[in-house]
């Protein structure tokens, strides 16, 4: 076997074992909650009507139900069904927004809207963040760079959803620039061929993304700061700055080369952590992401959607673990392929 | 000491150390301070009706009113107080649930090691929000110490892996050796000999601990599962922007509780930096202080 054909497979395997790991630690994770999912439905249903319903008939509800949602039987018999569903059928079951539609159908017509909105803004985060923390670790000492530095520090630990708070104050309701909800302009027709259409969602996306950015730019920027650094005392550059070449010259051939490769696995994490962080902000603006969706399934008690939701979430983190191992020795050179 | 340490080293530190003691002193004082903005002994921060709603800010209410008539500025003061002991018992769980993992981790080592360091891995790499947010809804009653148990059931792992980095270096070293030549227990060692070193490591996991804890407390505050009974700076802003201040132009409603956030967060966020700038050299370079 070449030792390619092998570090593809050993990855691939572990892969596999980790998403069978995680999957079964949630699986678990759902059956320690105390009380049931269904009879907290239930008891939900009967506040919402106000109206009471006799031991039996509820009994008899709550049985009818876990068989629909495939959450009877024993606890073993339970996780053979599940793994069977998730890996097999790749089916969740009913979920109860619009039931019987199944669960996985509404995340799929969720999923590609976070995507665009939470991917396209980390992706421009990282590159700003990136670039902006390269200059200014290269140029140390100015007042600017200083001044950055220290914002960034004080900055990049407050959650997006402030940030989001502040757009939404600032541009939505002070000077009224940008919609503050939704995700397209209602008024226009759903169709992605149509430049008004696509232009209305690039508008309606900016006040989100703007404050994801904020947030990201500060994070890539320190750490790509501080890789820059101990790039910059290295052998190699100090030759480089005895040759008397410019230190622009230096920035772009040399160092940040150099720093791009412990960045792009950061990159790849922040995008597979995409579903983790960002629920909220989609929830402040109103944008029909997986966020909204997860509020809309928890304010229901929709069992299977929840698990649905959370399942892939695991699934993109380690989607792009699994996706970074594979071509990190494509772009370094230096990794070896026998470990 | 080393906080006295730190304070002579790091700019970072200090100006993070007197952020939160102000936060503190708030917490401390809040019974008093409270009632010195409601200026009557029998209603409480958190009781409906008291003053006309959603009042401008003016002496007698500096932060204003809310919609539901109750002193902005009281409410705040309890805000602090009870985000503030939900933070730190979540934070002081989780560094000890920490500390304990990554010591056995480290001093055991072998498949003990193997086990803990790969359960530690799965808990970081699953995305804990959602998961918390799950557990949550189906929870029948939530109170500050099962809410404080939640938020720190996903905070630990950070801890577990630095303790367990530095206990693998430290145990390496000739004063340990020492120790275990001279016949000293392993419960001695640990407690005698390692732990002491590692005091600044269990400063920076309680800070981060701390803001973890109070980032998850606002996530499942905004989604309306924490307990509308405990009034939480997490709840205050979820209550503003649940009624729509923005909309309506009462914007310090929902900033006064976001800026003490903020503060929180910069403050724990500059402490952390000071303590790692100044016990571990190789990030001076990093701060540049």
């Amino acid at each position: 076997m070449t030792p390619i054909l092998a570090y593809v497979l050993t990855r691939a395997l572990m892969f596999l074992l980790s998403i069978w790991g995680a999957f079964t630690l949630a699986f678990f994770f759902f059956h320690l909650i105390p009380g049931d999912p269904v009879s907290a439905y239930l008891q939900q249903l009967e506040q919402q009507f106000s109206q009471t319903v006799d031991a039996a008939d509820a009994a008899a509800m709550a049985a009818e139900m876990k068989a629909r949602l495939g959450i009877d039987g024993s606890l073993p018999e339970q996780y053979w069904r599940f793994l069977g569903n998730v890996f097999i059928r790749f089916d969740l079951g009913p979920s109860f927004i619009n039931f019987p539609k199944p669960a996985v159908e509404h995340i799929l017509e969720k999923l590609p809207w976070t995507l665009w909105l939470l991917g396209t803004s980390t992706i421009i985060s990282w590159i700003l963040g990136f670039v902006v923390g390269g200059i200014i670790g290269t140029f140390r000492d100015n007042f600017a760079s200083q001044f950055l530095i220290n914002f960034s520090l004080v900055i990049s630990q407050i959650p997006s959803y402030f940030t989001a708070l502040f757009a939404l104050f600032l541009f939505g309701y002070w000077f009224v620039l940008l919609p503050t909800k939704g995700a397209y302009d209602p008024g226009i027709e759903k169709d992605l061929l149509n430049p008004r259409f696509l232009l209305s969602v690039a508008r309606y996306a900016i006040m989100p993304a703007m404050a994801v950015v904020m947030v990201g730019v500060a994070g890539t920027l320190i750490s790509t700061r501080s890789l820059v650094t101990t790039i910059l005392g290295d052998d190699y550059l100090q030759f480089a700055h005895a040759k008397g070449l410019r230190r622009s010259h230096i920035l772009m051939r040399y160092v940040l080369r150099n720093a791009m490769l412990p960045q792009i696995t950061g990159l790849a994490l922040s995008l597979g952590f995409v579903l983790n962080g960002f629920y909220l902000v989609e929830i402040i603006f109103n944008y029909p992401g997986m966020g909204s969706l997860f509020l809309s399934a928890i304010r229901l008690l929709d069992y299977n959607l929840i698990l649905g939701i959370v399942l892939m979430s695991i699934t993109v983190v380690l989607a792009a673990t699994f996706i970074i191992d594979l071509f990190l020795p494509l772009i370094d050179p230096r990794i070896q392929l026998s470990d | 000491m080393f906080v006295v340490d730190a304070w002579k080293r790091s700019g970072y530190f200090r100006v993070g150390g007197i952020m939160l003691a102000v936060l503190l002193a708030i917490a401390v004082l809040q019974p008093w301070l409270s009632q010195l903005a409601l200026q009557n002994p029998d209603v409480s921060p958190m009781s409906m009706g008291t003053f006309e709603p959603y009042a401008d800010p003016s002496p007698r209410h500096p932060a204003g009113t809310d919609k539901l008539g109750r002193d902005m500025l009281a409410l705040l003061f309890l805000g602090i107080r009870v985000s503030m002991l939900i933070a730190l018992i979540a934070g002081c769980t989780a560094t000890g649930i920490g500390i304990s993992l990554g010591f056995i981790a480290g001093y055991k080592g072998g498949w003990v090691d193997a086990v803990l360091r790969t359960g530690t891995d799965m808990v970081l790499v699953i995305p804990s929000l959602p998961l918390l947010i799950a557990l949550a809804a189906f929870l029948p009653t939530i109170s500050i110490p099962v809410m404080s148990l939640l938020l720190a059931a996903f905070a630990w792992p950070f801890t577990t892996r630095i303790i367990r980095s530095q206990v693998l270096t430290l145990k390496q070293r000739p004063f340990v050796d020492l120790a275990r030549t001279s016949d000293q227990g392993d419960m001695s060692i640990i407690f005698l000999e390692i732990l002491p070193n590692l005091l600044p490591f269990l400063g920076v996991s309680v800070a981060v601990g701390m803001s973890s804890a109070m980032l998850a407390e606002i996530g499942l505050q905004l989604i309306g599962l924490g307990p509308a009974s405990i009034n939480t700076l997490g709840l205050m802003v979820q209550q503003s922007v649940q009624s729509g201040v923005l909309a309506i132009g009462k914007w310090w409603i929902l900033f006064a509780p976001v800026s003490c956030l903020i503060a929180f967060f910069v403050a724990l966020n500059l402490i952390n930096i000071g303590l790692e700038s100044a016990f571990n050299p190789r990030l001076r370079s990093v701060t540049g202080d």
